[in-house]
């Protein structure tokens, strides 16, 4: 973002909080003093901001729109269901909206039903939008660089506050366009795992751990959730004939799903066991730190499931890590925010 | 808008529009939902009589007088109506969504109230560029004034100083709903309270009144860059809907109407027109010959510019 504000005069960084003290976990601050004009605190109102982005796109800005949880980024989804998505092809090709919204899922410990969900379904849904889950630093790099530079429509970025304190490498390579592709995250030859978010770093713990009893682990992030490399998919299923999605939202209806269409219907005999869903249980999630805990899939869940998966049985004899919530294991985390 | 030929030319030659349309409708050639401006033309004439080519109108889904009256082209609005490629949405727009970027006219949508923040969005765009002396107009009918989204833009936009004119097209009705069912507050007040000055017109079927006070609002708006709102009394002749009147049905009175139509200059007799008659009958029909003649979409055409 900062590049982006140096180098492009017509980005404008607007939310609530971009130009308070916190700076959006981070990640705006010191941004309002170096370009005082172009970043912009609001009133909270999310809806007229989505729309005055899409009036200042259509005028020539590259608006970067900020949502510190996703759960308030429903509020805008009339503009950018309604009009940002649609404003290419409604209009035969007469206007583009380039604008980036960044939704922050804010999953972490009694964050409860209103500021915890993944809504990558719902937006992925939808022709015309892009939705990013970057899942490593250099993604969510190159997939800004990209989207800022050179795409000329709405692109969703839906970015786990988990991840945000996080140091760690990768050292794949993202899709040379990385708004629309995946990233094969980990080679392996027994069981794909496709995995989003914060779940790529899980599903690398996983395999690390499966590594050493013997199991190999195929790791594919998703990343582009709504534009995913369906050639990808497809290329190790039928290598491993073994499929496990691990999304960080709901498996009915959401990526999860999605995976079994594209295998579907390419060829389900590629299948030589039954896919495997690993997701939020589908309720609203609970504040209750011991209900909480039992709601999202751990290393745990998804050792035993990977596991259970290659040898077709639950007496795996696989050892498995101890039960621990992602947010104790993630210990940069501190309330109350 | 071409000045030289005068507001009434104009009306006049919006309205014969729109009765064009009426007379083809029954034909099944234009597949689109119509919401027809006759009865408001005068307030698209009037107000659209003092905006520059690079001052800008947000629209709704009611926008065939806006799209005329700001230079749209009449052959590519029929094309569009009927779903041709030569529509300057290629036929994926329609009635509803007209826009044409080359005159200003920056989109139509057919959510209520949702191109408002848009017009307030392009206003703080130029405002941070530094654009001179531009106008940016957020169009909308009464029951926009009930949505969300009015109040949240009226706020930042006085909030953050931008050069937006709020105008109203108060019709009186939200689809059949009167006012009086729908709104309890006061607009002078409530736009007192943002310092947002406020401009009204009761006579919205003379296009010279309509004139007279646009010129002083957006005058206002170019020079202040500042938000101002005007409001517009006008009427809506026909249904919410449709080509058709619906006076039958209960929800509103023809004497009401009647009201409007014997102070409107191109309902009652009092201007001469027959001059314009020929002339602009002659312009829809080339325009209409050109639509005939646009081919319709295809396969090729069904997923372009999704993305």
């Amino acid at each position: 973002m900062i590049n982006a504000m140096e180098q492009r005069e017509n980005t404008l960084i607007i939310g609530q909080g971009v130009a308070d003290f916190k700076g959006l976990f981070g990640t705006t601050l010191g941004l309002a003093e170096r370009f005082p004009t172009r970043v912009i605190e609001t009133p909270l109102s999310e809806d007229a901001i989505a729309g005055i982005c899409i009036g200042a796109a259509l005028n020539g800005m590259y608006p970067i729109n900020t949502h510190i949880r996703a759960d308030f980024g429903l509020l805008v989804f009339n503009q950018l269901v309604n009009l940002a998505a649609k404003y290419r092809y409604m209009f035969g090709g007469l206007f583009e909206v380039p604008l980036m919204m960044r939704m922050v899922i804010g999953r972490s410990w009694g964050q409860g039903a209103q500021h915890s969900q993944s809504l990558q379904s719902l937006l992925a849904h939808i022709p015309g939008l892009v939705v990013i889950m970057p899942a490593s630093p250099k993604s969510i790099l190159s997939s800004y660089e990209y989207a800022i530079n050179n795409y000329q429509g709405p692109v969703v970025m839906l970015e786990h506050r988990l991840m945000y304190e996080l140091e760690f490498e990768s050292s794949h390579s993202v899709p040379q366009n990385p708004l629309f592709g995946s990233i094969l995250e980990n080679e392996g030859s027994d069981v794909t795992v496709v995995a989003t978010s914060v779940m790529v770093v899980e599903a690398k713990r996983a395999a690390k751990h499966l590594k050493e009893n013997g199991i190999s682990v195929e790791i594919i992030d998703l990343h582009s959730i709504s534009h995913p490399d369906h050639e990808m998919i497809l290329k190790s299923v039928r290598k491993t004939g073994k499929l496990l999605v691990a999304d960080t939202s709901w498996t009915p209806y959401g990526v999860a799903a999605e995976m079994n269409r594209i295998i579907n219907e390419s060829d389900p005999s590629m299948l030589k066991a039954p896919s495997v869903s690993l997701g939020m249980q589908h309720a609203p999630c609970p504040t209750a730190k011991a209900l909480e805990d039992l709601y999202y899939p751990d290393v745990h869940d998804l050792v035993d499931a990977i596991a259970r998966l290659h040898f077709g049985s639950e007496n795996h004899l696989v050892p498995l890590p101890p039960k621990q919530s992602m947010t104790d294991f993630y210990k940069h985390f501190r309330g109350p925010f | 808008m071409s000045v030289t030929r005068g507001l009434l030319y104009e009306t006049l030659r919006i309205r014969m529009v729109e009765e064009k349309i009426i007379e083809l409708y029954p034909s099944d050639q234009i597949q689109s939902p119509v919401h027809l401006s006759i009865g408001q033309e005068a307030v698209a004439v009037g107000v659209c009589a003092h905006l520059l080519p690079t001052d800008w109108v947000f629209i709704n889904y009611r926008g065939h007088a806006f799209y005329l009256a700001k230079g749209g082209p009449l052959p590519e609005f029929f094309a569009e109506l009927m779903g041709k490629v030569g529509g300057l949405s290629k036929g994926k727009a329609g009635s509803m969504h007209l826009a044409d970027p080359e005159h200003g006219i920056m989109g139509a949508s057919a959510v209520v109230a949702s191109t408002i923040s848009h017009a307030v969005g392009a206003a703080l765009a130029s405002k941070i560029r530094g654009d001179l002396a531009r106008v940016f107009v957020a169009n909308f009918g009464d029951g926009a004034m009930e949505q969300g989204v009015f109040y949240e833009s009226l706020n930042f936009a006085a909030l953050h100083e931008v050069p937006v004119l709020f105008l109203c097209e108060d019709n009186g009705l939200a689809v059949h709903t009167p006012h009086n069912e729908r709104q309890a507050f006061q607009l002078d007040k409530l736009l007192e309270s943002f310092s947002i000055p406020y401009l009204q017109l009761d006579e919205g079927y003379d296009p010279e009144k309509v004139q007279g006070i646009a010129e002083k609002a957006i005058g206002q708006v170019r020079q202040q860059q500042k938000p101002v709102f005007l409001r517009i009394r006008t009427a809506r002749y026909r249904e919410h809907v449709g080509p058709g009147e619906d006076f039958s049905a209960g929800y509103r009175s023809e004497e009401q109407m009647n009201f409007w139509k014997s102070n409107d200059p191109l309902s009652n007799g009092t201007a001469s027109l027959d001059l314009f008659r020929d002339q602009i009958a002659a312009e829809i029909d080339e325009a209409l010959s050109f639509a005939y003649g646009s081919p319709v979409p295809t396969i090729d055409d069904l997923l372009t510019d999704v993305i």
